[in-house]
């Protein structure tokens, strides 16, 4: 239960048993407070006096399964807000065994200067000179860094996209094959990592020294639920391993809320082509695999390898956001040209969501046609490059509206929407309207309640709060570092009950339902709306871009109808 | 009453020969409702399936009507 504080300006690393006030909180609670706490709301966030904090989640590197999830906060440069963005691989759990609460970096190495974080198997930080790493791709420092630290070590790490500065950039992690295609992708977290001068933080997976469990044997017995659960649900244990996150495009086309050709339509021409079911026929014939461990302790295994004609790898694992954002929003109903659009997102360290909608953002303002699959490549290799369109591009939508003076920009708090048009899904745009963290597909997306039938996507009445209970719940488990793909499984009062047990065992505590998820999503969101505030966000903040009130989306045709007096009144506690 | 019908999700595995491209055609007495729709399909409960005709979510209780494409999917979170 330490911290390693680490200052770049004076290349000093500290270890310091967690503070009083910060125990019991991890991952995104963790951020979140801590930043909302020591962070100056005015400060540039590329400047010396952001912190930028990576905390494993409250059971990472505990034996629970799907628990290695990594949050990583800062004050973002994509919205000048708060951000806590999270991702999968390995290294969060391998923190966690370390006994590592949180990793605080703060102050500024010279311009142009690099370094490595290493921390090695008994929890020892370091600082190492990267300079020669400097501009490479994320693939190749990786490979390169396995090579010299061997291949059980967990890298995150920034590419060129991080380098530049780019509010668009990336934080890449890798998985368990030692491949950088995991992200901390939103709100421009790599450029923070790029102002320090940190390349890569390097964490070996043998650690020993994880914190004790306060109750192993209610943890064990409690935890066979939670896989029993996971187990049992349609989605965690079925859909997800057959076809990954991908099997979202089928049931969001057929709902005509697939954001398509910049959000001016619903559904994608030909979005058979790159459906979930596509991909794993193409995947199949091709040799690859449609079903793969990305992260640590997983045992949902939603993760895939896309592979070229020639059974080549291209990138792993092509997930539903990525194949909207490229696909959709673009108008290229083509995997490959998808899948290679995702490998050199991940490679050049940006964010695919962001980059996606910009690159269609540049279609609509007549830059390119949509569909025209050679310029989207061609414009995200101009990131890799920093030519100075590719770092228009690579700062994100927002940017690349304001080049083309083109005010069609679905961004919300300066950050690209996700793959969910708010005018045929209410409920989602007010969980992009409001979420601290500008337009987020995983701060309460409510898809799940609306396939389920037990909201209507549209109609307003319910959708805010249905919303506001799915943000404070998202909040709470991005604290755990439990996958979202498993937390799907415990909305059951069977299965919530056995998580709470878990957290409960781990932690030597006597939460509630009340506390967890209520109380401690309450709190997080408190605190980032309250750091918000201090950064000059208002009610006029948590709005969405004007057309979605005035163009009616195809095929339904409607429009957001959610008010600005419903929207203020999300979070009424 | 006939109706072509797509399966989506892990549903097809359990149609002999399913061509996605194709889909299947279901015939089922007018008058018949989604629920007799998924059970004419061997269709539980627990696999979580989701009908949807033209964009609309249908209700277990809801008149299937023919004539248009059905897509049966099923239900998953995003996030």
């Amino acid at each position: 239960m330490k911290f390693i504080n680490v200052n770049m300006s004076t290349k000093t690393i500290g270890v310091e048993d967690v503070p009083q006030e910060y125990r019991g909180l991890g991952g995104r609670g963790l951020t979140s407070v801590m930043i909302n706490e020591e962070v100056l709301p005015n400060c540039d966030p590329l400047g010396p006096d952001n912190k930028l904090i990576f905390a494993p989640g409250l059971l990472s590197g505990t034996p629970l399964v799907n628990t290695s999830r990594i949050s990583v906060g800062a004050k973002s440069p994509l919205t000048g807000g708060i951000k806590e963005s999270n991702a999968g691989g390995t290294v969060a759990a391998a923190l966690g065994r370390l006994g590592i609460t949180a990793i605080v970096v703060e102050g500024q190495a010279p311009e142009g200067e690099l370094s490595f974080l290493r921390i090695d198997t008994k929890g020892n930080a370091s600082l190492i000179p990267a300079q020669e790493y400097k501009g490479m791709r994320t693939y190749k420092l990786v490979e390169k860094l396995l090579g010299i630290y061997g291949k059980k070590t967990s890298v995150l790490c920034i590419g060129p996209a991080g380098e530049y500065r780019l509010a668009a950039a990336s934080i890449q992690s890798s998985d368990i094959d030692g491949r950088p295609c995991r992200a901390a992708g939103r709100g421009g977290l790599g450029a923070v990592m790029g102002a320090k001068g940190l390349k890569a933080l390097i964490v070996d997976q043998g650690g020993k020294s994880a914190d004790a469990i306060a109750d192993p044997k209610a943890f064990n017995e409690a935890a066979k639920d939670v896989v029993k659960a996971i187990k049992a649900d349609h989605m965690s244990g079925n859909v997800m391993a057959e076809l990954g996150t991908a099997a979202l495009v089928a049931p969001v086309n057929s709902m005509g809320a697939f954001p398509s050709y910049n959000a001016t339509k619903g559904v994608l021409d030909g979005w058979e082509n790159i459906s979930g079911e596509a991909m794993a026929e193409l995947i199949k014939k091709r040799g690859g695999n449609t079903t793969h461990m990305g992260c640590a302790q997983c045992i949902i295994h939603c993760s895939n390898e896309f592979v070229n004609k020639k059974g080549k790898y291209v990138t792993g694992s092509l997930e539903y956001e990525t194949i909207w954002s490229m696909g959709g929003m673009t108008g290229i109903a083509d995997l490959d040209t998808i899948a290679e659009l995702d490998f050199l997102c991940d490679d050049i360290g940006v964010d695919t969501m962001s980059t996606g909608v910009a690159v269609a953002v540049a279609m609509d303002a007549g830059h390119k046609k949509f569909g025209d699959r050679k310029a989207a490549i061609q414009m995200v290799e101009e990131i890799g490059k920093g030519t100075a369109f590719g770092k228009i591009l690579g700062n994100g939508p927002a940017a690349v509206g304001k080049h083309f003076k083109h005010d069609r920009v679905p961004v919300v708090k300066g950050q690209g929407v996700a793959a969910y048009d708010p005018r045929a899904m209410l409920g989602n745009g007010v969980t992009f309207a409001t979420t601290p963290m500008g337009a987020d597909h995983t701060a309460g997306n409510l898809v799940g309640l609306y396939l389920t039938q037990q909201l209507d996507p549209l109609k307003p009445e319910g959708q805010v709060e249905a919303s506001r209970f799915m943000q404070i719940a998202m909040a709470a488990f991005d604290s755990t570092g439990l996958c979202f793909m498993a937390s799907v499984a415990l909305f059951t009062p069977e299965a919530g009950e056995a998580f709470l047990k878990v957290l409960n065992a781990k932690l030597g505590t006597e939460l509630g339902p009340d506390d967890f998820p209520g109380a401690i999503g309450t709190r997080i969101l408190k605190a980032e709306r309250e750091f918000n505030k201090k950064a000059g966000f208002t009610n006029e903040d948590d709005r969405l871009p004007s057309f979605y009130y005035k163009e009616p989306l195809p095929p339904h045709n409607t429009v957001f109808v959610i008010s600005d007096e419903q929207l203020d009144s999300v979070f009424d506690f | 009453m006939k109706m072509r019908v797509k399966l989506y999700g892990t549903l097809s595995q359990q149609v002999v020969g399913y061509r996605h491209s194709q889909g299947i055609e279901v015939e089922i007495p007018d008058g018949a409702r989604v629920k007799d729709l998924l059970a004419r399909l061997e269709i539980s409960e627990s696999q979580g399936a989701v009908v949807i005709i033209e964009g609309q979510i249908l209700k277990a209780n809801d008149t299937m009507r023919g004539g248009v494409p059905v897509h049966i999917l099923q239900s998953l979170s995003g996030g």
